[in-house]
């Protein structure tokens, strides 16, 4: 597994599941049905405010795991999407 | 497909954990077409009462169960169940629940709630083994569980066993289930999709029925927030201390999210469905029928047998409240007796109607055990408008002497049962608790419970526990956070000036930021339970499967219900409040008895005589109940009660409401001859005859009410309490318009008094309150006035009032009250009354006095007494080196040790024979040092008597001086913070005799507008709001003849800003003013320190010389 951190360019459908992306000039194509799940973030470290009708956004992030095939190449990814200012980068390749 | 129905919900009452109030939960849920929902809080049904209310309301059924801690066989946890009570089984289902959270409860009160598996499985499971196990409820096993956490491993089979092995105790049919939850997590952890899709299997496989939850804590993702800082105070940790919840899932998610997940979880459509229908099916049978299964509304009260009672409840009544009018009303003329009989008709007939004759012959009950017991009673608010509960004993008010209403207290248009409110001693309230207990039984009694909210305080706390802010720093914070709820924390720092440095720290401190948020967060959200201060819940044998208990403060169980819960359940509560005045004055009527054998019914006083009421006009109230502050002092100055219906109108007078209303001065004006009572119309002159045309009272408006549109006063009540919501209060203006022009009042009359009542919510008092206040507060006036020394032993000893003590102490000294020094032989821990050699009385200083004593020390000391010498006392009473010297300054040794002891102030000279006085306190201070320096106090031990290595008898070391005066009047203050031996004022009193300071004593006596000059020690500093808006501060002083009250507008205020507040011993020069026939204040010119001026002075006066 390795840790990337790096912003990609995604492609989703209408239910706003991913199916493809751009990353280091190579184009993924989605395989599988994405799973998608939510991480916590440390507010209390990252946040300027807290108060009441701020959003989860504050809390959690929407991560994506799907399996992409590139030129025959098929890999785990993990892709964090930043539900505000709608976002996406890429976290973790899983080999 | 029917509306998906959440099984799993806490809400803000699974205390530090949930988040949303229970009401808000099934709004939300109604408004997302549920036609049910279930609360399911931590360890109790804190919040079941308004979850079913609420849902009652919506028209949704409303489904209780519990969460709670499991443990194995072998008493270790093995993760957490919610119980889901079953419906519609007439109770069985909701008895359950209750009995069993009080088993779980029992462990203690600090002790985690929890249930053996064994223990659970009995409770859920009815019948044997022969007739077949029944279930009454339904076990749905969190995924946070040791097979939840196999089935993410590999090793299938352990998780089956573990899943088999709770399967094992529940065979009845219904009695468990597998809980399907996800939170969307990181897949493979707890609370995602992959585990939630392996339990499934693995309960499939075990063929245990599935629901779906979304183990709800929170109505929105936003409230995530919440529960994190909730979490932290759970924990006591801050945030990044623990491992938080995984995410913002757990929310109320509506129908369509909750079939998404279904389908994500199972992946095959059908199962999905299946999954659905189970859940719909537990839901179903969950259905509570309030009043079947919860005895919603319906009146429960202590059996017949249990009471004494063999035949109709009501005629008992009747027969009982017959019987004693010959009690309350001896020799009654004949047209008395026809008023009498023709109202408690009257009051029988609405209570019979009502079906509450056993509600009142169970209050009746209590009372007559309290009095049996030898404790004071005595009613509070509405209830001493009925006759019933005066000839019951239950009240000790005369509401047709009094001329009270019993439609304020009770009406067939209310059907909810009445609060009934008894005031008895505060000393001895537990006591009337454990009576209660063992005359109904515990199965049928329980205390109330009440939940706190975070406010202010406690929310900055809280949240700066969460942040990780350091305790002197959040402390400055939360001290400064006064008089404004914690929701509004952002908006108070620009406008509170003491809160000027979080204002300014909010600029560009992030964390200061985010304290600010939660704090607002927090704000209301039930915080802890304990025990109410006075309410008891009775009920019938049925009580303990009504209300889950829990240990309380006492020994004694305590509902998980508050007062809010008690009415809608049906149960009978009563409010038996302990008073400390009571206990005071039943101090005060023993000790008379006591010393001189005299027998005192207080409750049987002439209410007319005229010492009590001349003692009370001389403004001198301190210690009497309810008018002993400043403003009631004032206000006694100008009003000058003369009858008891005068303090019921003096009490109600000061309140916020009619001081703001500006009522108080109209009614002064009228009362003393310079003004004519105005009435709106003559017929409304007998109604507020009393108050000169004022409306004071609830029972004005009633009657004004029926006079007017002849509504009947039962109706004209209903009125007065609907005016309070403004959604009513139009349809009322336009019946009494109306109604009352029918009756050929003027436009004119409507209009003036129409506008007089509209406004009466905010100011109104109850007169049958004011009545039952005032009663305590003629009696005490009624011992000040002509058993001073034994009441002012009753108020050392139980300390009712709002002063130090030593100003009780100034005010004994004023009263010409004996106040005899500590001595180790005479003191207890109470101030006894003792005879004097010349037949005169005294107050003997209690040990409690001393400052630096702990309680063990004291009862030594007293249960060892008498002490025959020094020497003696330092053997048996084994006092700590600091408590003996402590007593010696005091003067407390004086006695044993042979010193000549004399008594300060007025108070007589009491000591010893002069002959036999042969030592001084600088003696005996001198022979404590000797034995303070003896480094292991010699055992005493019967069996070996010689004390060889220091001779304790006799060698008193001679030669040392008497202290000062002075210097024993600093010691008091110092060790018993009373100045004993003589005013503290009085070591000043050379230099005030120079200055020609006025004494308090002599300031009614002086023309208005003189010029004085005032000083004492500071009793009260006072700020009430001011209809202009500017700060007024009032300050009493006490110069030992009395209290002294200024007032310092702007200016003054300005030019002594730094002795305003702080300085205790205090010059004040200013001006008379006066207020009334007997009232007199100062307006304050200018203040000092008196310590200061002193040695100024003290200088000059050596310069001089």
């Amino acid at each position: 597994m390795t840790r990337v951190d790096e912003t990609v360019l995604v492609s989703v459908n209408q239910a706003g599941e991913p199916i493809g992306f751009r990353w280091r000039e190579q184009c993924f194509l989605v395989m599988n049905r994405p799973v998608r799940w939510f991480a916590r973030k440390e507010w209390w470290v990252e946040s300027a405010r807290a108060q009441r009708g701020i959003g989860a956004g504050v809390l959690e992030t929407e991560m994506w795991r799907i399996t992409a095939n590139c030129e025959g190449q098929v890999m785990q990814f993990e892709l964090v999407h930043q539900v505000i200012g709608n976002f996406w980068k890429l976290a973790r390749v899983f080999s | 497909m029917s509306q998906f129905t959440h099984l799993h919900v806490a809400s803000a009452y699974s205390g530090h954990y949930g988040v949303t109030r229970p009401e808000y939960l099934a709004e939300a849920a109604t408004a997302m077409g549920a036609s049910a929902l279930a609360i399911t809080d931590r360890n109790g049904l804190y919040g079941a009462v308004k979850h079913i209310g609420a849902c009652l309301k919506l028209g949704i059924d409303p489904i209780v169960g519990v969460e709670i801690a499991v443990l194995d066989d072998l008493a270790q946890p093995i993760g957490r169940a919610t119980v889901l009570a079953h419906g519609h089984n007439r109770g069985a289902g909701w008895s359950t629940l209750c009995r069993l959270i009080s088993v779980a409860q029992k462990h203690g009160k600090n002790q985690p709630t929890r249930l053996t598996i064994q223990q659970l499985a009995a409770l859920v499971q009815q019948g044997d083994s022969e007739t077949g196990l029944v279930a009454t409820a339904t076990v749905v096993l969190s995924p946070d569980n040791p097979f939840g956490r196999l089935a993410l491993g590999s090793n299938r089979q352990s998780a089956l066993a573990a899943l088999e092995s709770w399967k094992q105790h529940f065979v009845a049919h219904g009695s468990l289930a597998v809980e399907i939850v996800s939170w969307l997590t990181e897949p493979g952890t707890i609370w995602s999709t992959t585990q939630a899709s392996r339990i499934l299997d693995l309960a499939d496989t075990l063929k245990i029925p599935t629901v779906l939850t979304n183990a709800v804590r929170y109505l929105t993702p936003d409230d995530a927030l919440t529960a994190d800082v909730l979490d932290a105070a759970r924990f006591l940790e801050p945030l990044g201390q623990f491992e938080p919840q995984p995410n913002a899932q757990a929310w109320l998610k509506p129908h369509d999210q909750m079939v998404a997940l279904a389908k994500e979880i199972c992946v095959e459509y059908k199962r999905a469905q299946k999954l659905l229908d189970t859940t719909a099916a537990l839901a179903n049978r969950c259905r509570l029928e309030p009043v079947s299964d919860c005895g919603w509304g319906v009146p429960k009260t202590p059996e017949k047998s249990i009471l004494g009672i063999t035949g109709n409840p009501f005629e008992l009544l009747w027969q009982k409240a017959h019987e004693a009018i010959e009690w309350r009303y001896p020799n009654i003329s004949q047209s008395k007796l026809q008023d009498v009989q023709h109202r408690l008709a009257k009051e029988l007939m609405t209570i019979h109607k009502l079906e509450f004759a056993t509600y009142f012959l169970t209050v009746a009950d209590v009372a007559q055990m309290i009095r049996d017991m030898k404790i004071r009673t005595a009613a509070r608010g509405s209830g001493a408008g009925s006759l019933v509960n005066y000839l019951l004993g239950i009240s000790g008010v005369d509401p047709i002497e009094h001329d009270l209403l019993f439609e304020r207290f009770l009406s067939v248009e209310r059907t909810s049962l009445p609060d009934i409110d008894i005031d008895v001693e505060s000393a001895r309230r537990h006591e009337i608790y454990r009576a209660i207990f063992k005359r109904y039984g515990a199965n049928r009694v329980t205390l109330l419970s009440m939940q706190s909210t975070y406010r202010g305080r406690g929310a900055v706390r809280d949240s700066g526990l969460a942040l990780g802010f350091e305790d002197d720093e959040i402390d400055e914070i939360a001290k400064s956070v006064w008089r404004f709820s914690a929701g509004s924390f952002r908006a108070a720092t620009s406008m509170k000036p003491e809160l000027a440095k979080v204002a300014q720290a909010l600029e560009n401190d992030r964390k200061m930021n985010l304290l600010v948020d939660i704090t607002e967060r927090l704000d209301r959200l039930p915080r802890h339970i304990s025990m109410h201060p006075c309410g008891v819940i009775l009920g019938d044998a049925t009580l303990l499967d009504l209300t889950p208990v829990e240990p309380s403060g006492l020994d004694l169980p305590m509902s998980q219900f508050d007062k809010d819960d008690i009415d809608p359940m049906g149960l009978l509560k009563l409010d038996v409040l302990g008073v400390r005045m009571q206990s005071s004055m039943a101090y005060a009527v023993r000790e008379i008895e006591r010393v001189r054998g005299e027998r005192i019914d207080l409750d049987a006083i002439p209410l007319d005589d005229p010492d009590t009421f001349k003692g009370i006009r001389t403004t001198n109230t301190l210690g009497i109940f309810q008018i002993e502050s400043p403003g009631q002092r004032e206000l006694t100055g100008k009003h000058q009660p003369t009858v008891f219906n005068d303090l019921t109108i003096q009490i109600s007078l000061f309140r916020p409401g009619p001081m703001k209303g500006n009522m108080i001065a109209p009614y002064l004006d009228s009362r003393h001859g310079f003004a004519k009572p105005k009435y709106p119309h003559p017929h409304l002159e007998p109604i507020l005859r009393e108050t000169f045309g004022v409306v004071i009272f609830h029972e004005h408006v009633i009657r004004i009410f029926n006079q007017m549109t002849k509504c009947g006063l039962a109706k004209g009540d209903e009125f007065r309490r609907s005016m309070e919501n403004p959604r009513v209060k139009p349809q009322i203006e336009k019946f009494f318009r109306e109604e009352s022009a029918k009756n050929g009042y003027s436009e004119a009359v409507i209009q003036e008094v129409w506008s007089t009542v509209e406004g009466f919510s905010s100011f109104g008092f109850c007169k049958a309150h004011g009545a039952a206040f005032a009663m305590p507060t003629y009696q005490s006036a009624w011992l000040k006035t002509h058993y001073p020394t034994e009441f002012v032993a009753g108020l050392f000893t139980h300390d009712p009032g709002m002063y130090p003590r030593r100003l009780l102490l100034a005010e004994a000294r004023r009263l010409g009250v004996n106040i005899l020094p500590l001595d180790v032989n005479k003191s207890t821990d109470e101030y006894l009354v003792e005879k004097l050699p010349d037949g005169g009385l005294a107050v003997r200083l209690a040990l409690t006095e001393l400052q630096s004593v702990s309680t063990t020390e004291i009862k030594r000391i007293i249960k060892n007494a008498p002490y025959a010498d020094l020497g003696d006392f330092y053997l048996r009473a084994e006092p700590s080196r600091r408590t003996l010297e402590n007593l010696g300054l005091v003067g407390a040794l004086d006695a044993i040790s042979g010193v000549a002891g004399t008594v300060g102030g007025t108070s007589k000279a009491i000591g010893q024979d002069p002959d036999s006085a042969r030592a001084t306190r600088g003696d005996v201070m001198a022979k404590i040092r000797q034995l303070n320096a003896v480094k292991k106090r010699p055992k005493l031990d019967p069996e070996q008597p010689a004390l060889d290595f220091i001779d304790l008898s006799d060698s008193m070391p001679t030669g040392s001086p008497e202290p000062s005066l002075e210097n024993k009047v600093q010691n008091e203050l110092r060790i018993l913070k009373l100045d004993v031996s003589q005013h503290v004022i009085e070591l000043y009193r050379p230099m005030l005799d120079e200055m020609g300071v006025v004494q308090a004593s002599e300031l009614a006596s002086l023309r208005n507008k003189t010029e004085v000059l005032i000083v004492g020690v500071r009793v009260a500093t006072q700020t009430p709001p001011m209809r202009s808006g500017k700060r007024v501060v009032f300050v009493s002083l006490d110069d030992g003849t009395g209290c002294s009250d200024a007032t310092f507008f702007d200016e003054a205020q300005r030019r002594c800003s730094h002795v305003l507040f702080n300085t205790r011993l205090m010059l004040i020069a200013g001006k008379t003013r006066r207020t009334g026939v007997r009232g007199v204040s100062v307006m304050a010119e200018n203040a000092w320190d008196l310590k200061e001026l002193y040695k100024q002075w003290q200088q000059q006066k050596a310069v001089a010389s």
